[in-house]
């Protein structure tokens, strides 16, 4: 009998650890979009400002940020000042294929990103990272509509089934 | 140093690197690359062509990492050419964007040419600095700047000069400088020529490609303060310097009292200025 609530206790905790942490993954989500915008803003000013090429500005873009985003500034910057590929679009496609941790929305800008770097006329290039800033506000604001109501549905949902769970296999 | 050819090597692609750098390390004076056809070595020997074809990834390889894939950040793009590290030059060639009149960059790229900077030491005239202002002549590819290199550094053992180097072909670091010689890099010439003149108090002031009015103008400016001056202006007979007019103030004022008239085969002629204004 005490072998079968234990289980039931199992379970729910499961169940419930899972609900939290799809919820802890969407806040990941949320801070390295918020990141990846402020990082997009510095790289923006630093060409306007001071036409620094990029793999100084990836180094920038990294200051300041931690994780997987640190991680793929500072590997970016590296291939580019090596000159792994032809174009900086391909060293981004290398990084983001060797670097998984990314989140999906986080992969979808970064990929544009890389499309739009590397233009030869200075009003081009800034206008591509305007473009990659916007599409990193629209998936933040996508993640940050009904939030709440979405976090604590991930935790309800998986605290109930995982009580709904135990309840069968009781 | 006679040539950084490292830096040379190091903008090209890996496939070429081995061959290039087996034929040309003494004598390349420029690679061509086309695309879809095999890049073209220029040695002072003759021309060689490498087997396989450059591939639109092998031009881009090339501008992208001459400029660390930021060709927006280099200003000279929108003239033609981008300046690399150890003096070299590469020159682009394709399809350009332009607005309001102005080219600001290139869509796409199909040619490039990549000119080898060399030190040839020794090739001034003994008594340079005896010369006045000297006005060095030749068209593209017969060694105007390598010769206003001596000529600069030979004057700099004894009387201070400014090089005012816009493309940074002159003095990249590694070449020897004379004694008595500053160099500001990167600045355009209407600019630089004052600025040297206010800042540096040079008894020389050294330009390489006089190609624009306003420099022009400049160099007259700054004759006028006392100071002598070193140039280079694209010409392949006297002729041919009678014929721009960016050219004709400066022989109208009698700013150079000495010219050095190129060949094709890189050797010169020393002439006076007066000898000129005789023979008409």
């Amino acid at each position: 009998m005490g072998y079968k609530w234990i289980g039931a206790v199992l379970v729910v905790v499961g169940c419930g650890g899972f609900g939290f942490s799809l919820a802890r993954e969407t806040l990941r989500q949320e801070a390295l979009l918020r990141g990846l915008l402020t990082s997009l803003e510095l790289m923006e000013n630093e060409i306007r400002c001071r036409l620094t090429p990029l793999p100084q500005l990836c180094r920038l873009a990294a200051r300041g940020r931690n994780g997987a985003l640190r991680s793929f500034f500072l590997s970016l910057g590296r291939d580019l000042e090596k000159g792994t590929a032809s174009q900086a679009q391909q060293c981004v496609s290398n990084i983001l294929e060797q670097q998984k941790d990314l989140p999906v929305p986080v992969r979808r800008v970064l990929k544009q990103m890389g499309a739009s770097l590397g233009r030869f006329d200075l009003e081009g290039q800034l206008k591509g990272l305007r473009a990659c800033q916007n599409a990193c506000r629209r998936e933040l604001g996508e993640l940050e509509r009904n939030r709440e109501l979405r976090l604590r549905s991930y935790r309800t949902l998986g605290l109930c089934a995982g009580a709904a769970l135990a309840v069968l296999l009781i | 140093m006679d040539c950084d050819w490292d830096s040379f090597l190091a903008v090209l692609p890996e496939w070429m690197r081995r061959d290039v750098d087996a034929l040309g390390k003494h004598s390349l004076q420029e690679l061509r690359l086309r695309l879809g056809t095999p890049p073209e070595l220029v040695l002072s020997s003759g021309t060689w062509y490498l087997s396989r074809p450059a591939a639109r990834q092998d031009i881009d390889f090339c501008v992208n990492l001459a400029s660390q894939y930021s060709p927006w950040s280099v200003e000279s793009t929108g003239e033609g050419y981008l300046p690399l590290a150890g003096g070299h030059r590469m020159g682009l060639c394709g399809k350009t964007i332009v607005k309001d009149g102005q080219v600001l960059g290139f869509r796409v790229l199909d040619s490039l040419c990549i000119r080898v900077a060399r030190d040839i030491p020794g090739l001034a005239p003994k008594n340079a600095v005896d010369l006045g202002s000297i006005l060095i002549l030749g068209a593209p590819g017969w060694g105007k700047t390598t010769l206003l290199r001596c000529v600069a550094r030979a004057v700099a053992e004894k009387e201070e000069v400014c090089v005012v180097d816009e493309r940074q072909e002159l003095f990249p670091r590694g070449f020897s400088r004379g004694r008595r010689m500053d160099v500001l890099s990167g600045c355009p010439k209407a600019s630089g020529i004052p600025m040297v003149l206010r800042a540096m108090g040079p008894s020389y002031i050294a330009v390489d490609e006089i190609t624009a009015r306003e420099d022009a103008a400049a160099l007259v400016h700054s004759s006028g303060c006392g100071v002598k001056l070193l140039a280079t202006a694209h010409a392949a007979q006297k002729e041919d310097l009678r014929l721009r007019p960016c050219y004709r103030e400066l022989l109208e004022q009698g700013i150079f009292q000495t010219v050095l008239l190129l060949t094709k085969d890189k050797s010169y002629r020393l002439e006076r200025m007066e000898q000129w204004a005789t023979n008409g």
